[in-house]
């Protein structure tokens, strides 16, 4: 057990005490984070920082609805006054109630998890992370027309304690490092980025420093500075109808926004409305909707060792789990949690996360991933097999409408593909679609060896707003005839 | 120094605040505590509540007692920065070790010279005990109306209703003290008809409100609002993709300026270069007719009148009549610039250099009826959704959808409503061609707390590029 344990007893006891006020249902979850950022940027440390926070929630149900309240003060007093005002707050919400809320029939869980860690990040000396990052900026920035060369690297770990009041008790622990470069070049007017591995926050996993290490930023540093530099003469991207193959890193973010959100029961079920949005992919469509071709398998998956969105149980307690969500192009399943799922006839598919002890835990994304194609080409051989066309690498603006179907996705590379090879770097690419059109194109997805996970810790959601870490593996892919357009003025 | 603020001990003690000379007092200890040479302190903490809504019905309520304190030390130019949610001065303490610990392995920042120096702040009227007494009860009756109402009207209703009480201290061994309590309610209305799924295609619209004093917040005429506009835009008709000039409705003028905070009004893009002021203050490069400013005192609104190093705001402009007059500095940036801090500075240690908080637009002389009959073909659109404008940065491109009503004007008349539609274009081509500026500027925000906020007007624009469309 990671939380204090004299106060264990004490939230297990005001657990108790709701139910003998009428609440039919009650859980606790205390956490402890600790975290620590570092950013370099030319020659520069810009920003060192360590962050310790800790604190609880208590979410109570009371005929049929939810009341959440919070503090970062694990005190007797404090426990009992944020219990009375979780209650105060389900009787207010009990108001408004139409369909009383049920939860799924999940027995109480018992146990344990830590996520995989060989080597304890927060052990690291700091001096070994700048002179990593340091050597890395030294490299992205030999060049004049380099303005900004940014390497960084993040550190988080976590404690979580989930008590209920039916008798669940589970204590989980996790640590995640992530890390990345970003090089930004300036010349005539024109400002052009590549980053390394991914942007937004390069890659992070729920392991060690030993995946800082297996990042090999230092190795890379060269090649994203280069590519930068191309990108300052490169020709803009042509508008028109191509076959486009996205790499890992873009594909990420595709399944992120047109499969990860529309399959989030609570938004369809219009609970999102009136922030996030609906979604096309509404109960009525379950295991009638194409959603894409026949080599579309889109699986969420909370149990893979080290990916960003496992864990052994979700914020409800629920264990985790593998599902499918697009079967061989079919739509099949949701993320779910314990009281949007009865309202589908299922059960929680272990999807409820919160982002830490202050927020109320909803419906999430875990890890979402398209899986490979068993005899799919490698990478080479599929851009081999294009005869004219693109391939876009690392996302740099991303939109989609409130139903998840009208995308429009801006990359910071594309290379040509003619005849089988590619060509010439162009810069600005810009595609856009219709997600079920869009998947019904795929006609190619690159085998196994080809696939990888990366992880996301900027997905929003809710409100109050929720920053999630999720993850997302792919293999490289193709789609036929995509609207690609220039993205200049 | 701060001005000075009275709060009820009853009120102080509900809302999770320390209270200004308790929470001064525990600062001014951890500074004299602080193994550093030079120490600064910011504080946040308070209480935020929210009710949610879905289908006319409670989905999620909410309430979070927090506290956050962040140390940023100097030694000598070496900066350490740590941070600790808690109100207990040791544990601020020990934050301060740590920051100190932090700074002395690090190499010096030449950009560093000294923290904020003391200073005196205009007083800003942002705390009303009425919104801080709010209660869960209290926000749930005034929606329980609400409901009643849309559901004779065959209308559903989705949102979030959010009040919030805060307080921010800044202390450095400077002697800045600066402390500003804040409330604030915000009330968000979406209206759709009755029994739509969550694929709804039409008639999905959204009012909203925001108010330091709850009693502002007029919760059945922003839903009538929501109702009305649902309404007008249940029956949608597809229109062909291309060219409109556009009247865009306050929101959609607040979104574009958000982004143009990061991309173009802030330090790191204007240092990095990828801003379009980069190099051209001084230049003409919008049109006559825009002038925007960043101020946290206005008639209509008033937020921090300190940034987070302790910096007095003042009021900045960042376009006069089109020409580049400005960007936003903290004290960092701004040495790298070679120019003074405005007052921008984000919490100690993001790194994210400074952005302006508060934008506003001058109001023009336009009423929107005016600008619909003089439309001879365009759209007028409520709100925009997913904007990006990471594309193209030096062109300020951006990308976004319609969403809660979008409506086809034929010769000076609305005709029909349409489906929402995906735009692509360039901000600076856009704010080259404006033809009318609204006179009544509308306050947007989307988060009780208020802190950042866009006082807008409506705009009629030019010859807006649409790309695409979902019916």
């Amino acid at each position: 057990m990671y939380a204090p344990k004299g106060e264990v007893e004490r939230l297990k006891s005001a657990l108790q005490a709701l139910k003998a006020q009428g609440a039919e249902y009650a859980d606790v979850r205390w956490e402890r984070h600790r975290s620590e950022r570092i950013l370099v940027r030319n020659g520069q440390v810009a920003a060192l920082t360590q962050h310790q926070d800790e604190g609880f929630g208590i979410r109570v149900l009371y005929k049929g609805a939810w009341g959440f309240a919070a503090s970062p003060f694990l005190t007797e007093q404090e426990i009992e006054q944020v219990a009375r005002r979780a209650l105060e707050i389900a009787k207010a919400s009990a108001l408004t109630v139409k369909e009383p809320i049920r939860l799924d029939d999940w027995e109480p869980q018992r146990g344990q998890y830590a996520s995989p860690c060989e080597r304890d990040p927060f052990a690291i000396p700091l001096d070994a992370k700048l002179e990593l990052l340091f050597r890395a900026d030294e490299i992205l920035r030999k060049a004049p027309e380099v303005q900004t060369a940014e390497s960084h690297l993040r550190f988080h770990a976590v404690e979580k304690l989930f008590l209920s009041s039916d008798g669940a008790e589970i204590a989980q622990r996790f640590v995640y490092s992530g890390g990345g470069l970003e090089v930004k070049a300036v010349a005539n007017g024109e400002a052009q980025q590549r980053s390394y591995p991914a942007a937004h926050g390069g890659d992070t996993a729920a392991r060690g420093f030993e995946f800082i290490e297996s990042l090999k930023l230092v190795e890379n540093a060269e090649r994203a500075r280069e590519e930068a530099l191309q990108l300052l003469n490169a020709e803009p991207c042509p508008a028109g109808e191509f076959d486009v193959v996205l790499d890992t890193n873009q594909l990420a973010l595709q399944i992120h926004e047109s499969c990860g959100h529309p399959t989030e029961l609570d938004r369809a079920l219009g609970m999102e409305l009136s922030f996030a949005g609906g979604s096309f992919m509404t109960p009525d469509q379950l295991r009638k909707l194409r959603y894409g071709s026949e080599l579309v398998t889109l699986t969420a998956d909370a149990t893979i060792p080290g990916a960003l969105g496992s864990f052994g149980y979700d914020d409800e307690g629920v264990p985790a789990q593998r599902w499918p969500l697009v079967e061989r192009g079919l739509f099949v399943g949701y993320l779910s949690s314990r009281d949007t799922a009865p309202r589908i006839g299922q059960r929680s598919t272990g999807a409820c996360r919160a982002e830490s002890w202050n927020r109320v835990p909803i419906v999430r994304m875990v890890n979402i991933s398209l899986e490979p194609d068993p005899k799919g080409p490698s990478l080479e051989e599929l851009i081999a097999d294009t005869k004219r066309g693109l391939f876009l690498s690392t996302n740099k603006a991303w939109s989609i409408d409130d139903r998840r179907l009208n995308f429009q996705f801006g990359c910071e590379i594309a290379w040509e593909i003619k005849d089988g090879k590619l060509g010439r770097v162009l810069k600005n690419p810009v595609y856009t679609g219709i997600t079920p059109e869009f998947w019904n194109r795929c006609d190619a997805v690159c085998n196994p060896k080809e696939w990888r996970m990366w992880g996301l810790t900027n997905c929003g959601k809710g409100e109050p707003m929720q920053t999630m870490s999720v993850g997302h593996g792919a293999a490289p892919a193709r789609f036929r005839r995509v609207r690609v357009g220039g993205g200049q003025s | 120094m701060s001005a000075n603020f009275a709060i009820a001990e009853e009120v102080r003690r509900e809302g999770g605040l320390l209270g200004p000379d308790a929470l001064l007092e525990r600062l001014r200890e951890v500074v004299r505590r602080s193994p550093a040479e030079r120490t600064e302190l910011v504080y946040i903490g308070g209480r935020s509540d929210l009710t949610r809504y879905a289908a006319s019905t409670v989905t999620q309520n909410v309430s979070e007692v927090g506290a956050r304190l962040w140390v940023r030390v100097a030694n000598g130019q070496r900066l350490g920065v740590a941070s600790v949610n808690s109100a207990d001065p040791d544990a601020w303490v020990e934050a301060a070790k740590r920051a100190h610990e932090l700074s002395l392995r690090q190499p010096p920042n030449p950009h560093f010279t000294d923290f904020a120096p003391k200073a005196s702040y205009e007083r800003v009227e942002t705390f009303v005990e009425a919104t801080a007494r709010t209660t869960p009860p209290a926000r749930a009756e005034a929606l329980v109306r609400a409901f009643q109402r849309a559901d004779q009207a065959g209308r559903e209703l989705s949102g979030t209703f959010q009040t919030s009480v805060g307080e921010v201290a800044v202390v450095n061994s400077n002697g800045v003290e600066a402390y500003q309590p804040l409330t604030g309610a915000y009330l968000k209305v979406v209206a759709m008809p009755k029994g739509a799924s969550a694929n709804v295609v039409a008639g999905l619209a959204m009012a909203d409100g925001f108010s330091r004093d709850i009693s502002q917040i007029n919760v059945e005429r922003i839903a009538e609002e929501a109702m009305e506009t649902s309404a007008r835009c249940e029956t949608v008709k597809e229109i062909p993709v291309g060219t409109y000039d556009v009247i865009l409705k306050p929101p959609c003028v607040a979104e574009i300026l958000q982004w143009l905070s990061f991309i173009a009004f802030g330090s790191r893009a204007y240092l990095e270069g990828s801003s379009f002021l980069a190099g051209k203050l001084g230049q003409k490069l919008l049109g006559e007719n825009v002038t925007l400013y960043d101020s946290f005192n206005e008639p209509e609104v008033g937020s921090l009148p300190f940034d987070f190093e302790g910096t007095p705001k003042r009021k900045l402009t960042l376009i006069e009549r089109g020409v580049a007059k400005g960007v936003a500095f903290d004290r960092l940036d701004a040495h790298e610039a070679g120019a003074e801090s405005t007052g921008h500075a984000g919490p100690p240690g993001s790194g994210f250099g400074a952005i302006p908080w508060n934008l506003c637009m001058e109001p023009g002389d336009a009423s929107l009826d005016e600008m619909i009959q003089s439309c001879e073909r365009g759209l007028l659109v409520e709100r925009f959704h997913y904007l990006n404008g990471f594309l193209d940065p030096p062109k300020a491109m951006m990308t976004g959808m319609t969403r809660y009503g979008t409506f086809y004007i034929e010769d000076g008349r609305i005709k029909h409503a349409v489906p929402n539609l995906r735009w692509l274009d360039s901000m600076v081509r856009a704010f080259s061609q404006i033809q009318r500026v609204g006179r009544e500027r509308v306050v947007c925000t989307d988060d009780a707390g208020g802190t950042f906020y866009q006082l807008v007007p409506a705009l009629y624009v030019k010859d807006w590029q649409f790309t695409g469309q979902t019916g």
